[in-house]
């Protein structure tokens, strides 16, 4: 049964005539973790400051529990942010900054000393109590950053790129812990973030933006099998994009003409295609196989093989086709292993007509 | 080698930082620091006939430190001093924080630009404006008359100084007061109202403990400009009581007495840097846990 903690109605922003966020609805369920995602300048943060209250917006609603907040001072609600650089007072003890968001409530400094520990033991770093914030680390500050907001025990906690000043080995663990985190307390989280690899971890469902607007919203196994638009298939990176010019569709699927030649799709397209139509083929760069010789299949391309790019344990090969247009295949090792690659080998490409789909252009 | 290097690449760039320093430096050393030492040291001379003697005697040390006429002055002028920065800071601190916290960048450079207005003409032209204002005759006792009231004295009275004292310290304490304000990171006054703490509890817990160098700052250097200043006190106080700056005169003017007006500005150096020093310290001391 899910509930609807935080609704975004029509909210758009514009500072100076110049548009930051326009029309961002989004409905969040109580204890969900929500994703805001996108380039920087797409107004992920300012939707962000929208809900806490930082930047009033110039059209629509933000609604908590179903009322609307979007006129409430910030100090009136209850939405603690956990800064990108922390925000932590510099001339206040860690358990000071903790007791901060307690004492604003009124709460006795016996009673919000206890409770500011408590959390300070929760976030592993009740040692450091007496410290100033400039005697942490970026890993322990950011724990402090997450005690002080959490302190109060919200229902609601907003993050704003929590990662991002992080070194790379702490990112990591910092992550697994804030799925913890959010699993354990139950409450709802929307966090901010520019990197794909952030939100699809971490997040129940991922918002994607650009100039302001929504792109997508869904889980992220679901966007990344179906981008909405070219742009989410751009943005998040794995995959080939070609521009095709529509033969023919039907309810099995839609044929079209590439400058590599014929390709096809099972996948119905999503919006009704007009034969000659302009469209974007998508496939995702581990669908694409790489063979030595055409079998006749259908979507086979012939190409060399103009580099081979290592990260880890993948692989991606970028074959230059005859037709000009640069295909990447991401492999695994043991792809590699079996069957062995090398730069100028000229290789055949080609992928499953059920897992490539059309967009827009 | 690569250290070594590194070393020497450092000390490159500390000579180029001296080279550029010096000349000011130097200037500071010639102008400033030497006449100091002269002064110190004519602060042992005696005055026979009107005429300076170089000597070595205590006698004006003493004379001074224990003249009835000085204790009194020293106690008036610190205690006016101070009470000139405590209001010139306290009322200084709402101008700043509007302009720094609540006006447009273009509001806030003009603005600015006015208040750097008054140090244009010199504090003479200003303090003699105010005593045509202020004298019995003068536009505010003008106005009280016309309105049915008394007439009011603050010409030649310790209010009178005062007034000339704020005139000269609040456009500084302001902008001294601006550039702190400026200096306090805006996020975190977003962080506290984001953990419900209002625009007034915001100002006392995060923006006066962030902006706290820059706030003694204001008051220590209206404190120093009060102290020294001899025009408010003459023209405005009437000299009665006399300050320290007028006593130092006096000394001068009557008997041509150097030495005494030495000691005289002695003492006020040395309280102007104990000050100073306590300031300082209060300043970048810890704030509590």
């Amino acid at each position: 049964m899910s509930v609807t903690i935080l609704e975004l109605d029509g909210l758009s922003k514009s500072f100076d005539k110049q548009s930051a966020v326009s029309d961002v609805s989004i409905s969040v369920q109580k204890g969900e973790f929500i994703a805001l995602m996108g380039p920087s300048g797409c107004g992920k943060t300012t939707t962000l400051r929208m809900i806490a209250g930082l930047d009033a917006p110039t059209e629509g609603q933000i609604r908590i529990w179903g009322r609307d907040v979007s006129q409430d001072a910030p100090w009136r609600r209850d939405t603690p942010l956990v800064w990108q650089s922390y925000a932590l007072f510099p001339f206040m003890s860690v358990r000071r900054n903790v007791e901060f968001g307690l004492k604003q409530r009124g709460m006795i400094a016996k009673d919000r000393t206890v409770k500011a520990d408590e959390w300070l033991e929760r976030m592993g770093i009740a040692a450091f109590a007496e410290r100033m914030p400039h005697q942490l680390s970026g890993g322990q500050r950011q724990r402090v950053a997450l005690a002080r907001a959490l302190a109060t025990e919200p229902e609601l906690l907003l993050l704003d790129e929590p990662l991002s000043a992080l070194d790379p080995h702490l990112k990591v663990s910092m992550q697994t812990e804030l799925v913890r985190l959010h699993r354990e307390l139950g409450i709802t989280f929307v966090c901010v973030t520019h990197s794909h690899s952030e939100a699809f971890a971490m997040a129940d469902r991922v918002v994607i933006m650009d100039k302001g607007t929504v792109q997508q919203i869904g889980a992220p196994q679901q966007i990344h099998r179906r981008a909405d638009n070219r742009f989410v298939a751009e943005f998040l990176g794995a995959s080939n994009i070609l521009d095709v010019k529509v033969l023919y569709a039907d309810a099995s699927g839609v044929a079209a003409d590439s400058a590599i030649g014929r390709l096809s799709t099972q996948a119905p397209a999503l919006k009704p295609v007009q034969v000659g139509e302009a469209l974007s083929l998508v496939v995702a760069m581990d669908r694409v196989e790489i063979a030595r010789s055409l079998s006749g299949a259908v979507n086979q391309v012939p190409g060399r093989i103009a580099m081979m790019e290592v990260m880890g344990a993948s692989i991606t090969a970028i074959v230059e086709t005859e037709g000009g247009v640069t295909l990447r295949s991401q492999l695994s090792s043991r792809d590699i292993e079996s069957n062995p690659l090398a730069v100028g080998d000229t290789v055949v490409a080609s992928w499953d007509p059920a897992s490539a789909y059309f967009v827009a252009h | 080698m690569m250290s070594q290097k590194h070393a020497s690449y450092r000390a490159d760039k500390r000579r180029f930082a001296v080279l550029i320093g010096a000349p000011s430096l130097i200037w500071q050393l010639v102008f400033f620091l030497l006449p100091l030492l002269f002064l110190v040291m004519m602060t042992f001379w005696s005055v026979r006939n009107f005429r300076l003697q170089p000597d070595f005697t205590l006698a004006n040390w003493t004379m001074i430190l224990n003249a009835g006429f000085f204790r009194s002055a020293y106690l008036y002028t610190f205690s006016i001093s101070m009470i000139t920065a405590a209001i010139a800071a306290v009322a200084a601190f709402p101008v700043a924080y509007l302009i720094s916290f609540r006006l447009s960048p273009a509001a806030q450079r003009m603005l600015m630009g006015l208040l750097v207005i008054p140090f244009f003409t010199s504090l003479p032209v200003r303090i003699y404006s105010m005593q045509i204002f202020f004298s019995p005759s003068g536009l505010i006792n003008s106005a009280l008359i016309g309105v049915g009231l008394s007439p009011i004295t603050v010409l030649n009275t310790p209010v009178g100084a005062l007034v000339g004292y704020l005139t000269l310290t609040m456009p500084l304490v302001i902008l001294l007061q601006i550039f702190a304000l400026n200096g306090v990171d805006r996020q975190l006054v977003e962080a506290a109202h984001n953990l419900r703490c209002g625009k007034f509890r915001t100002v006392i817990s995060i923006i006066i403990p962030s902006a706290r160098v820059g706030l003694v700052i204001s008051f220590a250097m209206a404190f120093v400009f009060a102290f020294g200043d001899y025009i408010s006190p003459q023209f405005l106080g009437g000299s009665n009581p006399p300050t320290l700056s007028i006593l130092m005169a006096d000394q001068v003017k009557s008997g041509n007495h150097w030495p005494r007006a030495s000691v005289v500005a002695m003492t006020m150096i040395f309280t102007l840097m104990a000050m100073m020093g306590l300031l300082l310290k209060f300043a970048y001391g810890r704030s509590g846990r």
